[in-house]
């Protein structure tokens, strides 16, 4: 086919030698944004003129994002929880009643001198006393006895994590004159990090099922709005649309779709908190504590939009693709 | 323009649409592919159109092998040539001037020369004044005038036709072959397929005679 000059601009029926349209690269990409604009602002355009089909189909892509989202939180904040624990990987040596003070802190600087301890602190049994009664509002009660019956404690951070090297060192921390135990509760330890794991896997397992979920949702309306719109999709075909013209509305719309389920999600998520928060707090209050039901914040509201976009978009590309794959020539 | 070499089509490996069908078509010629229905006229456009690929033989389009193309460079392809449908494939929801302006959108053309060509084309039909219609308030003919508008507004080099004129009466007939003979007199190569045979008589054009997948007759122009 010859390529004659670029077309002019003039209104002329075609001239001998029939011109092909000709395009520069630069009038291509300007085209493609022109058309991307156009398709996004259409798509939006055809789900806002089916409002309850397009909130249908949102919710559904929301519900299946929230379920995870908060098993994502839950995690979350067993691993704040978990942070804690590795503060209290250190060991506690519960020292012999009677020990003066300043036999205390001789013991405490025996312990620090040994190999493998990276630091160690005092708690001597008036600050222990002291701290034990502000924690439990029990001055009362702890008042009516005489003797401190605290011991002075020394605690102790191994300069390993190794569970074996913290073993040995525990033992010989126990062989220090004045000290009654030493106490390393490994067991619990384990068994909290392997809860954890677990909590990882479900979390997992769930997020990839109602991964699926949403692709499954999103591929199904899609697949419909591609049925209802199969006679434009032959004819654009036929004069030589690409496959990335076709499928061009319906990623917008698989995309919008995953968007608008992403922030209902995210107001799923802020209205669930916002009514569990109160009689949880009252529940933390009534144990003399405080917490705070973890939000999903700034970061995670972003991490979850883009995920439900991203899901809507294979979505759509998936259900498209099926379609194109059918009108290639045999 | 177009060669056939040697050329079959065979559906569900039973049914033979084409046997051994070969011609050529020089750039500037205007053809009717003629003969009954099931003759193989519509495999022959298909062919040409890529919407389906030979069993047999070589098809090359402007001394390209397109039976090779790959799946990609098909709608580049399919640019480079207008086709006319029997049911004129318009879409409804569309007016006449959007109608006649797709091949451009897909193009990409601007915005600005998109519309130049595109009252250029609805022009040379007759149906400038209609651009805001919709193909439904339209009469057969017209529909058929805005298929031949969308077919030749990027100024192919080879215009294809599937009985652009099946569902008119003879007048209306005349006319639309009168528009295609126009563009073939400014350069364009056109390819229609009919079996209105007294209509082909009249126009004294070259005849490709199909039976039963074979061709029967090349019959030069009067």
């Amino acid at each position: 086919m010859t390529r004659s000059q670029p077309p002019s601009r003039d209104s002329a029926p075609p001239r001998r030698g029939a011109r092909t349209h000709q395009i520069t690269a630069e009038g291509r990409s300007r085209a493609w944004r022109r058309h991307h604009r156009q398709m996004a602002l259409d798509s939006l355009g055809r789900l806002r003129r089916r409002p309850l089909s397009t909130l249908l189909t949102m919710l559904a892509i929301a519900i299946a994002m929230v379920l995870p989202a908060t098993l994502w939180l839950a995690l979350g904040s067993a691993q704040l929880l978990d942070a804690n624990l590795d503060d209290s990987a250190r060991m506690t040596l519960y020292l012999d009643q009677g020990l003066s003070e300043s036999q205390a802190m001789a013991v405490a600087e025996r312990a620090r001198a040994e190999a493998g301890v990276a630091g160690t602190e005092l708690i001597t049994a008036a600050a222990g006393l002291a701290e034990f009664q502000q924690r439990l509002g029990m001055e009362d009660a702890l008042a009516m006895i005489d003797d401190n019956p605290l011991p002075a404690t020394v605690l102790v951070q191994p300069q390993s994590r190794d569970p074996q090297a913290a073993q040995a060192l525990a033992e010989r921390l126990g062989a220090i004159d004045g000290v009654e135990e030493a106490r390393l509760d490994m067991a619990w330890l384990e068994r909290l990090r392997q809860l954890g794991e677990l909590g990882r896997r479900i979390v997992l397992v769930f997020g990839v099922l109602f991964g699926l979920g949403v692709l499954l949702v999103v591929g199904n309306t899609i697949r419909l709005a591609v049925e209802s719109r199969r006679e434009e999709i032959e004819v654009v075909t036929l004069i030589g649309a690409t496959h990335a013209f076709v499928r061009r509305p319906f990623l917008y719309v698989g995309a919008w779709y995953g968007l608008g389920g992403g922030l209902l999600a995210l107001a799923l998520l802020t209205l669930g908190r916002g009514w569990l928060s109160a009689p949880i707090n009252a529940i933390a209050q009534s144990f003399g504590s405080r917490f705070e039901l973890p939000g999903i914040g700034p970061g995670g509201s972003l991490l979850l939009l883009l995920v439900s976009t991203l899901l809507g978009l294979i979505g759509a590309w998936l259900a498209v693709g099926r379609h194109l794959a059918e009108i290639r020539p045999r | 323009m177009i060669e056939f070499e040697h050329v079959g089509k065979r559906y569900g490996g039973r049914f033979e649409a084409l046997a051994d069908v070969g011609f050529a078509v020089e750039r500037g010629e205007m053809v009717f592919l003629t003969g009954h229905s099931g003759a193989g006229k519509s495999s022959v456009l298909r062919l040409l159109m890529l919407l389906e690929r030979p069993s047999r033989g070589r098809i090359s389009v402007a001394g390209h092998d397109i039976t090779r193309l790959h799946v990609s460079q098909i709608p580049f392809y399919r640019r480079q040539i207008g086709v006319v449908y029997q049911n004129h494939q318009l879409l409804h929801d569309r007016s006449i001037f959007d109608n006649v302006a797709l091949p451009l959108i897909i193009r990409g053309a601007a915005p600005q020369e998109a519309r130049n060509r595109v009252h250029a084309a609805l022009d040379r039909v007759g149906l400038l004044h209609r651009e805001k219609a919709l193909p439904i308030e339209l009469s057969g003919g017209e529909q058929q005038r805005v298929g031949i508008a969308r077919a030749v507004v990027a100024r192919p080099a080879l215009l294809l036709a599937d009985e652009p004129t099946g569902n008119l009466d003879p007048q209306l007939s005349a006319d639309i072959m009168r528009l295609f003979e126009d563009f073939n007199r400014v350069g364009t190569t056109v390819l229609l397929a009919s079996h209105d045979l007294a209509l082909i008589a009249r126009l004294r054009h070259r005849v490709l005679r199909l039976r039963e997948g074979r061709l029967v007759a090349d019959e030069e122009a009067a």
